[in-house]
């Protein structure tokens, strides 16, 4: 039962409750069909905006919208072709499940053995054949997101939308509804849009991820994009746990040199693309990226270690330069009982500079994908 | 030890509210079955000495009782529809569309509770007088048929419907006369109820309205009927107003029991949450 969903398009939309307020500014977006794009950023940065507008819940207050190329503002909510997954789930309380999925088919008179076809299949598809008689408040908060999930397949719309839609069910419950909504997305085609707060659940899910925070997409790219070559201070932030090292350095003579003097990068046999001699940059390494070891070496810094605590499949730790800064570390095999002195290291390769002014990333790193010419910085998507 | 005394006292004080509720009701009960000598001298004895059916006896003779509760009970439940209707079709608009002005003109609606009834009862009965429905319970309800009250109460009942309801309806391209029929009505089913019921006794006891309006006996409600055994004219035979009244209590009871689920449930939940 593949469908081709739908591409939709934003241009330059914008959306705000009050005149002062700009919930989203000027967004421009691209989904492909049958694209899964997810839309990740913390709450109240207008991602659920965004996709209440595509949904036609709300109209925009600048810019376009276009789904399947045609401006949605002339567009009735059947021409869209969307379904919608709420994080309430919005199940019909006054119906069984059965009815659930089936009363819009009904109002818009699929023949009655076609929608038992589809229903059974689906019920099937998401095990909930047995309950199919139940009323929503008869049901766990696992099988109302399963209904809710089934409500919106029964419309074979070529545009489906998720709204969190599992942020109400136990964690356990959590990876196997991922599971699910990626083997409904790679069954049916459609194009999907999922709005989450949850990072882990947007890497695990997305083709690719747009990064929303103050109304604006800070940078649209796959996963693994996202975490290794953050466009932004934001990005860098937002994604990845625990989160990545920040601190401030100076660029002097091809070196980083912390604020306290100590070098804790030389940058010598690099090409420095684009730093200036003698400024201040932030700069960001994440925790698996910050060797410790007991003995001293070339760039190495002292530090003290904090606290330890064990994963099991990894240690992750707590450490302390120049008594104020804070630095986690990600080690696979953390000697039991170390003493509280360590050298730290941080991996050259995987060193990412921010302007220290406009929290953009800048490219110092030669060895990294990624080498921008004579200062410019890199250009988000917004 | 403490909350057993104290509810005892609790009880002592309900028991005498009740006391004082029940009271008058079983005086009226009591003297419908006595004879009007009986009542005379023993009025306030509650166990009629000799019960007698006499006086409902009479009263069927006197007026057209079958009549009157026809006439009284229809215009309750003209009146009674068209509030629920005109209220809930209202509250949905309020509640789910978004158009200019919209607080204002919910605030002019739910400001007209507090115009009182004598400041429009001259300009209603002239437009009734115009419409040739003096006489006619039609006249009684027509002016009746809207009331801010409902309004009022079903938006706060539908505001505590998820909108994601609504809107997920609207997604799946269900049409607001659909979203209203079945989702809306049948998730405010005690509340249509409740309120239903206690616009169907207010208008049941309805007097001063009805009077302007109903001249002509054949086109009585009960409390006007009952007003003509109480009044001067009329009014010397008291067991047989006493029978009317208790005519007239029957259906708000039966209503009351019937329903009493709802109506206490939306008294109890409209104060919490």
């Amino acid at each position: 039962m593949t469908t081709t969903g739908y591409s939709i398009e934003l241009e330059q939309m914008s959306k705000s409750y009050s005149k002062k307020t700009q919930v989203i500014n000027k967004m421009n977006l691209s989904v492909v069909p049958g694209e899964f794009l997810v839309l990740l950023g913390p709450s109240g940065c207008g991602k659920s905006t965004t996709l209440r507008i595509i949904a036609g819940l709300e109209a925009p207050t600048g810019g376009k919208v276009l789904i399947d190329g045609k401006d949605s503002a002339q567009l009735s909510s059947t021409q869209r072709s969307i379904a919608m997954v709420f994080q309430d789930y919005a199940l019909y309380p006054n119906m069984t499940v059965y009815q659930n999925l089936e009363y819009a088919l009904r109002v818009h008179k699929v023949p009655k053995q076609i929608r038992q076809q589809r229903l059974a299949k689906i019920l099937a598809s998401l095990n909930l054949t047995n309950y199919k008689d139940r009323f929503p408040a008869q049901l766990s908060g696992g099988q109302k997101q399963r209904v809710a999930l089934g409500r919106g397949m029964a419309k074979k719309s070529k545009i489906f939308l998720l709204d969190e839609p599992l942020s109400n069910i136990d964690v356990q419950l959590r990876e196997k509804a991922r599971d699910e909504i990626q083997r409904l997305h790679a069954e049916n085609g459609q194009t999907i849009i999922y709005v989450t707060h949850d990072q882990q659940e947007a890497m695990a899910l997305g083709d690719r991820i747009a990064v929303i925070n103050d109304g604006k997409i800070q940078m649209i790219d796959t996963p693994a994009n996202l975490y290794h070559n953050p466009a932004n201070l934001f990005v860098a932030q937002f994604v990845g746990t625990p989160q990545i090292n920040v601190f401030k350095v100076n660029y002097f003579n091809h070196q980083l040199i912390e604020e306290n003097g100590t070098v804790v990068a030389n940058l010598a046999n690099y090409q420095a693309a684009g730093l200036v001699e003698d400024t201040d940059y932030l700069l960001g390494i994440r925790p698996e990226n910050v060797a410790v070891s007991l003995k001293a070496a070339n760039t190495d810094f002292p530090a003290e270690v904090e606290s330890v605590v064990d994963y099991g499949r990894y240690q992750q730790v707590t450490l302390r330069a120049f008594d104020r800064l804070e630095l986690k570390a990600v080690v696979s095999d953390w000697p039991v009982g170390t003493t509280r002195n360590v050298y730290v290291k941080l991996s050259r390769e995987n060193l990412l500079l921010f302007d220290d002014q406009t929290h953009e990333r800048l490219d110092a790193n030669p060895e990294a994908r990624f080498v921008l010419k004579g200062g410019q910085r890199r250009k988000v998507e917004a | 030890m403490l909350t057993e005394k104290r509810n005892l006292g609790w009880h002592v004080l309900l028991i005498l509210i009740i006391l004082a509720i029940m009271l008058p009701v079983l005086f009226m009960i009591s003297n419908s079955f006595k004879t009007l000598q009986e009542s005379y001298h023993s009025i306030l004895q509650l166990i009629p000495a000799k019960p007698t059916l006499t006086n409902y006896v009479t009263l069927n003779k006197q007026i057209n009782l079958f009549r009157m509760v026809a006439n009284t009970f229809l215009m309750a439940m003209i009146v009674t529809l068209g509030k629920v209707l005109t209220g809930l079709l209202a509250a949905y608009a309020f509640q789910n569309f978004h158009f200019k002005g919209k607080r204002v003109v919910y605030f002019i609606f739910v400001a007209t509770i507090f115009v009182p009834f004598t400041t429009v009862m001259i300009p209603n009965y002239l437009v009734i007088a115009k419409m040739n429905l003096l006489n006619n319970v039609i006249g009684v309800a027509l002016p009746q048929m809207c009331d801010a009250t409902g309004i009022m109460l079903f938006v706060k009942a539908m505001e505590k419907i998820p909108t994601s309801l609504v809107e997920s309806a609207k997604i799946d391209g269900i049409p607001n006369r659909k979203i209203f029929m079945n989702l809306i009505v049948p998730l405010l089913k005690p509340n249509i109820i409740s309120v239903g019921a206690i616009f169907f006794i207010n208008s049941w006891n309805e007097y001063v309205w009805p009077t302007l309006v109903l001249k002509d006996k054949n086109s009585f409600t009960l409390p006007l009927a009952l007003q003509n055994y109480i009044s001067s004219e009329g009014g010397t035979n008291f067991p047989l107003a006493m029978a009317l009244a208790v005519i007239m209590i029957v259906p708000p009871l039966l209503i009351y029991m019937v329903f009493q689920k709802y109506i206490l449930n939306s008294i109890s939940s409209s104060g919490l949450k």
